[in-house]
C-alpha cells in the first residue's frame, strides 16, 4: 500500500539526548496509527516533527509525497488535538473553531455551514457562545476536536487527547472517536502510553522505546506476536518461560520447561538444546485441579501462592519452580478461589516463541 | 562542561536572530534604551566622586552616622513591618473573623497614597500644633526623630511586605496541616514544625520588600526625621543646599550598595527556598480553628491597626478642610480651591503619569514576551536588565539623571520628557513582574495551536496572545500609575517649575507650615490614584480577571 504519510530516518536531537533515533514508519491513507510508548520514548517529539513544531536533524517527512521539512507550521495543515487542550480562552466556542477557517478567508456561510457541521458531530448545539471556562472537561474535549477536524478531513493528529478525561468518558469518548474517524476515512495519528487505548483503537500501533520504533502491527500481532520482551511487557500483562528444546518436529517443538514438557505448534525453527523464550498472557492459562484428565504436553504444575478477586475474574499468582506466573480466571466459582497444587492448562496455539533471551522475535 | 555547552547553545540561538529582524531590533533597542537610560546614569554617579570622596563615609562623622542611622532604621522599621504584616496576613487568610473588608482596605490605602502621607497626618496629630497633643492633652512634645519615624515608616511600608506574605500564606494547603494533626501533631507543633516553615520564605521575601522601601524612603525622613541624619535626606541636602554633586553621588552610593545586596538576597536566595507550587485544583479543607482567645486577641491587635490607620487617613481629611490646623479649626473649602489655582501640578502629576506607565507597560510587556517565549540565547541578560531599576532607589535614579542628562549627548534639564523618562525607567520592574506574571498564565501550546490551525507568527501574536496579555499590561500600567503620581524621591531632583508635580509641591507646602494645603493636595492625589484603581479593577472585572495589587 502506498504511504500517505511517511517518516524516512528521522533523526531529533535536544542538546546530547537523542530523542529520536532513525525513525521509519510509513502510513497509509486513511489508517489509525498509535505511538505507543512510555513517557520519554519520543513518540510525542515524532508528531511534532509531522506537524512541524520542530524539525528533525536528518531524514525526511512527507506527505502526499510531499516533503513536509522547512515548512512552518502553520503552512502544513496538520490539526492537532492537544493534550491540554488549548483552546483560546479569551474565545468562544464558535470562535475557537472557527479560527482556523477565518485564517483561510473562508465566506462566512461556508464558515457557518462547516461549523454547524462540527457542532452537530461533537454535540455542542447550543454552546456556541459559551468560553472554554464556562464548560466542563469532556465539552472542552470535543470542541478541541472539533477545532481541529473543522480544518479538513485527511489529517489528524491526537496528543494524549483522553488523559484529562475520567475513565468511563475515555472509554465513551474512544469509542465515538474511532467511529468518526472511520466513517471520514481520516489518516489520524494518535499518541497514547495506554495499552487499552491502543489497542482498542487502531489499525496498526508502532511501540516506541527510547527514540526508536520497536514494532509495528495490528494490535493483534502486537498483542499475540510481541516482537521482544520490552513490547510483551508493555503491552499488557505476561509470562516468560524460559525453556530448552528438547525436540524437533516439522512444525512443532519439544520443550522442557523446570523438567515439564511443553508441546509447541510452531514454523518457528530451533536447534534441539537450544534456549528459547515462550510467551503467554494470564488470560490463555487455565487452572485445573490435579486429577482432571488433560491432553499430554500442555500442562505444567504449580501452587497458587495468592490471589486477587477482582468481579469479572479472578488474578491468580502460582508458583511454578522457582517462577511466579500470574494467570487471569474469567470462569469465577460462586463459592471462591482455588487454593493449593494446581495444574497450568497452556493453550499452546497461543504460546509465542521468543529467541535469543527475547532481543528479537522469529518467525 | 554545562556552562560551556550552555553558552554554545546560546551563540546558536543568536544566530539563528538573523531570519528574525523584527525580533532582533526589538532586542537591539530595549539593550539600548535600558542601557541608556538605566546602566549609564548609574555609572555617572557611581564614578563621579574620587576614591577620597568615598573616604569621607568613614572620615566624616555625619555621614557615617548616616549611615549608622539608614542601616538601624531600616532594621528597626523592617522588624516592625514584617510583624504587622504576617499579623494582618494570618488574620485574613486564616481566621474566621468579621472586617477581613476593613483589614484589606487598610492594606490598600498606604499603596495607593503619597509616601509620605503617614508623616503629614502623624505631624496634624501629635506635632506642636496637633490635635491630640496641643488640643486634646495640651503637651509640646517633639515628635521629629526617631520615634516618629518608626512608627510612620511601619504605618507606610507594611502592607508591602504584606501582600508578599498572604500570597505565600494563602498558598499553603490547609491539608497539610491536618496532615500533621492526623499524625498526633498539637496545634502548636503543626504551627512550630508545619505552617511556619512554609512561611519563612514568604516572611523573608515581605521583610526584603519592606526593607528595601524603608532603607530608600525620602518623604518620610524628610517631613518628620527632623535632625536625624539619614542617607537620603543628606543626600538630598547636599544638592539643594550645597549644589555639592560630589557628596551627594558618595551619600547616594552608600544608600545603592546595601539596596542591590537586599534586592539581590530576595532575588537569589529567597526565591529558590520558596515551596510555593502552584497546583490550581488542589481542594483544601477549612483552616483547622484556633483557640477563640487567640483568635480574638489577634483580631482585636489587629482592629487596632487598622483603626490607627484610619484615623492617619481620617485627620489628613479633617485637615484638608480645616482653615487654620491648630489655631482655627473651623471648615472651609480655601485648601481645596488652592489646589484647583494649582490644577497645573495635579496635571503634571496625571499627564507624566499616564506617559511613563504607558511607556513601561509597552516596554515591559515586549521585554517580558520575548524572555518567556522565544530563545533568543540572551534570556537572562534581558531578564536581569528588567529587574535590574527595581534595585536602584528612586532617588539615585534621580540624582543620576540629573548628571547624565545635564549635557551632552543628551541635554534634558527641566524638560517634561526627563519626568517621564525617569519615572518610565523606574516603573519597569513592576510592569515586568505584571507581564511576565501574565505570560505564565497562558500555556505553551495555545500559541502552537494558532500556528497548528494556519496563523502565522503575526497573527498568533495579534489574535492570541495580545488579547490574552491586556489584563496583565492594565494591571502593569495601573501599578506603575499608582507609583508615578505617588512618587517623590525620583522626581524631587529633576524637577524645575513647570514641571513640578503635587508630590513636590506637598513636600513644600509642609515644609512651610502650611497643613491644610498640604493636606487638600494630598488628599487630591489619593482620590486619583483610587479612582484610576477602582475603575481598572471594573474594567477588568467585567471580564473576569481580578487586579491584584
Amino acid at each position: 500500500m502506498d504511504a500517505y504519510i511517511e517518516f524516512k530516518n528521522v533523526v531529533k536531537r535536544f542538546d546530547d539526548f537523542v530523542a529520536l533515533d532513525h525513525v521509519s514508519l510509513q502510513i497509509p491513507k486513511g489508517t489509525f496509527v498509535t505511538l505507543l510508548g512510555p513517557s520519554g520514548c519520543g513518540k510525542t517529539t515524532l508528531m511534532r516533527q509531522l506537524a512541524g513544531f520542530s524539525e528533525p536533524e536528518e531524514g525526511d517527512v512527507l506527505v502526499n509525497g510531499r516533503r513536509m521539512n522547512g515548512l512552518p507550521p502553520f503552512k502544513r495543515n496538520t490539526p492537532l488535538v492537544f493534550q491540554e487542550y488549548a483552546l483560546f480562552p479569551h474565545m468562544t466556542v464558535y470562535e475557537n473553531i472557527s479560527y482556523g477557517l477565518k485564517l483561510k478567508k473562508t465566506s462566512k456561510a461556508e464558515m457557518d455551514r462547516r461549523v454547524g457541521e462540527m457542532l452537530e458531530m461533537f454535540n455542542l448545539k447550543g454552546l456556541e457562545d459559551r468560553f472554554p471556562k464556562q464548560m466542563s472537561g469532556g465539552q472542552q474535549q470535543r470542541v478541541a476536536f472539533a477545532r481541529a477536524l473543522v480544518m479538513g478531513q485527511e489529517i489528524l493528529l491526537l496528543d494524549e487527547p483522553l488523559s484529562n478525561l475520567d475513565a468511563k468518558l475515555r472509554v465513551e469518548v474512544r469509542t465515538e472517536l474511532r467511529q468518526i474517524q472511520q466513517k471520514l476515512g481520516i489518516t489520524t495519528i494518535y499518541v497514547t502510553h495506554d495499552q487499552d487505548e491502543a489497542l482498542s483503537m487502531s489499525d496498526v500501533i508502532a511501540v516506541m522505546r527510547s527514540g526508536r520504533i520497536e514494532q509495528i502491527g495490528s494490535p493483534w500481532e502486537i498483542y499475540f506476536r510481541p516482537a521482544n520482551r520490552f513490547v510483551a511487557d508493555f503491552v499488557g500483562t505476561v509470562n516468560f518461560l524460559e525453556s530448552t528444546v528438547t525436540a524437533v518436529r516439522s512444525g512443532q517443538l519439544t520443550v522442557s520447561y523446570h523438567g515439564m514438557a511443553l508441546e509447541v505448534p510452531t514454523d518457528v525453527t530451533a536447534a534441539v538444546g537450544e534456549t528459547i523464550t515462550l510467551v503467554v498472557r494470564p488470560e490463555c492459562i487455565r487452572l485445573s485441579g490435579l486429577e482432571e484428565s488433560t491432553a499430554e504436553g500442555t500442562t505444567l504444575n504449580g501452587t497458587i501462592e495468592n490471589y486477587s478477586f477482582l468481579g469479572r475474574m479472578i488474578r491468580y499468582w502460582v508458583k511454578v519452580g522457582q517462577t511466579e506466573f500470574v494467570i487471569d480466571d474469567a470462569n469465577v466459582d460462586l463459592t471462591g478461589a482455588r487454593s493449593g497444587a494446581v495444574k497450568l492448562c497452556l493453550d499452546t496455539r497461543k504460546l509465542h516463541i521468543l529467541k535469543d533471551g527475547g532481543a528479537h522475535a522469529d518467525g | 562542561m554545562a556552562s560551556g555547552t550552555s553558552v554554545r547553545e546560546s551563540f546558536k540561538e543568536m544566530k539563528r536572530l538573523k531570519n528574525e529582524p523584527l525580533l532582533l531590533l526589538a532586542i537591539v533597542l530595549i539593550i539600548a534604551f535600558v542601557g541608556f537610560f538605566v546602566v549609564y546614569p548609574v555609572l555617572r554617579v557611581i564614578l563621579f566622586p574620587s576614591v577620597q570622596d568615598y573616604a569621607q563615609l568613614l572620615t566624616k562623622a555625619r555621614w557615617f552616622k548616616a549611615v549608622k542611622n539608614s542601616l538601624f532604621m531600616t532594621l528597626i522599621s523592617t522588624l516592625s513591618c514584617t510583624a504587622v504584616a504576617f499579623l494582618f496576613a494570618y488574620v485574613i487568610a486564616r481566621l474566621d473573623v468579621p472586617c477581613k473588608g476593613l483589614f484589606r482596605f487598610v492594606t490598600l490605602l498606604p499603596i495607593v497614597s503619597p509616601p509620605f502621607i503617614v508623616a503629614l497626618s502623624y505631624i496634624l496629630l501629635f506635632g506642636v500644633q496637633g490635635i491630640v497633643t496641643k488640643q486634646l492633652l495640651g503637651l509640646q512634645v517633639d515628635i521629629y526623630g526617631r520615634l516618629g519615624l518608626w512608627i510612620v515608616q511601619t504605618v507606610t511600608f507594611f502592607p508591602y511586605a504584606y501582600s508578599v506574605i498572604y500570597g505565600v500564606i494563602r498558598s499553603i494547603s490547609t491539608n497539610l496541616e491536618y496532615a500533621a494533626y492526623n499524625m498526633g501533631a498539637r496545634r502548636w507543633q503543626v504551627f512550630r514544625d508545619v505552617f511556619w516553615p512554609l512561611c519563612r520564605p514568604g516572611v523573608a521575601g515581605g521583610a526584603l520588600i519592606a526593607a528595601i522601601n524603608v532603607l530608600t524612603d525620602f518623604g518620610n525622613p524628610m517631613m518628620i526625621g527632623g535632625d536625624l541624619a539619614l542617607l537620603p535626606t543628606e543626600a538630598y541636602m547636599q544638592i539643594s543646599g550645597w549644589y555639592d554633586m560630589k557628596t551627594a553621588s558618595v551619600l547616594a552610593v552608600a544608600l545603592l550598595v546595601p539596596a542591590v545586596l537586599i534586592f539581590l538576597v530576595n532575588r537569589f536566595w529567597v526565591g529558590q527556598r520558596s515551596y510555593v507550587t502552584i497546583t490550581g485544583k488542589e481542594i483544601s479543607l477549612n483552616p483547622f480553628p484556633v483557640p477563640s482567645w487567640v483568635k480574638w486577641g489577634l483580631f482585636g491587635l489587629t482592629m487596632f491597626l487598622s483603626l490607627f490607620v484610619l484615623l492617619v487617613y481620617g485627620t489628613l481629611f479633617y485637615g484638608a478642610f480645616t482653615k487654620a490646623w491648630g489655631y482655627d479649626w473651623s471648615l472651609t473649602l480655601e485648601n481645596i480651591q488652592y489646589v484647583f489655582l494649582k490644577g497645573k501640578q495635579i496635571w503634571n502629576s496625571i499627564r507624566y503619569g499616564f506617559l511613563s506607565s504607558l511607556g513601561a507597560a509597552f516596554l515591559a510587556m515586549v521585554l517580558a514576551y520575548i524572555v518567556q517565549k522565544k530563545q533568543v540565547g540572551l534570556n537572562k541578560v534581558l531578564d536581569f536588565l528588567a529587574i535590574l531599576p527595581g534595585a536602584i532607589p528612586g532617588m539615585f535614579l534621580g540624582i543620576g539623571f540629573v548628571m547624565a542628562f545635564n549635557g551632552k549627548p543628551l541635554e534634558l534639564t527641566g524638560t517634561s520628557a526627563i519626568m517621564v523618562l525617569a519615572l518610565l525607567f523606574w516603573n519597569i520592574p513592576t510592569c515586568y513582574s505584571a507581564a511576565t506574571a501574565g505570560l505564565q498564565q497562558i500555556g505553551a501550546s495555545v500559541e502552537d495551536a494558532a500556528l497548528n490551525l494556519g496563523a502565522n507568527s503575526f497573527r498568533s501574536f495579534r489574535d492570541v496572545i495580545i488579547p490574552l496579555l491586556k489584563a496583565p499590561f492594565l494591571s502593569g500600567f495601573v501599578l506603575s500609575f499608582l507609583r508615578s503620581v505617588t512618587c517623590l524621591s525620583v522626581v524631587i531632583f529633576l524637577y524645575a517649575p513647570a514641571t513640578t508635580v503635587g508630590t513636590i509641591s506637598v513636600m513644600v507646602l509642609v515644609q512651610s507650615g502650611q497643613w491644610g494645603e498640604a493636606a487638600a493636595f494630598t488628599i487630591i492625589l489619593i482620590t486619583i490614584a483610587f479612582s484610576v484603581l477602582r475603575l481598572a479593577q471594573w474594567v477588568l472585572g467585567k471580564q473576569g480577571i481580578k487586579l491584584e495589587l
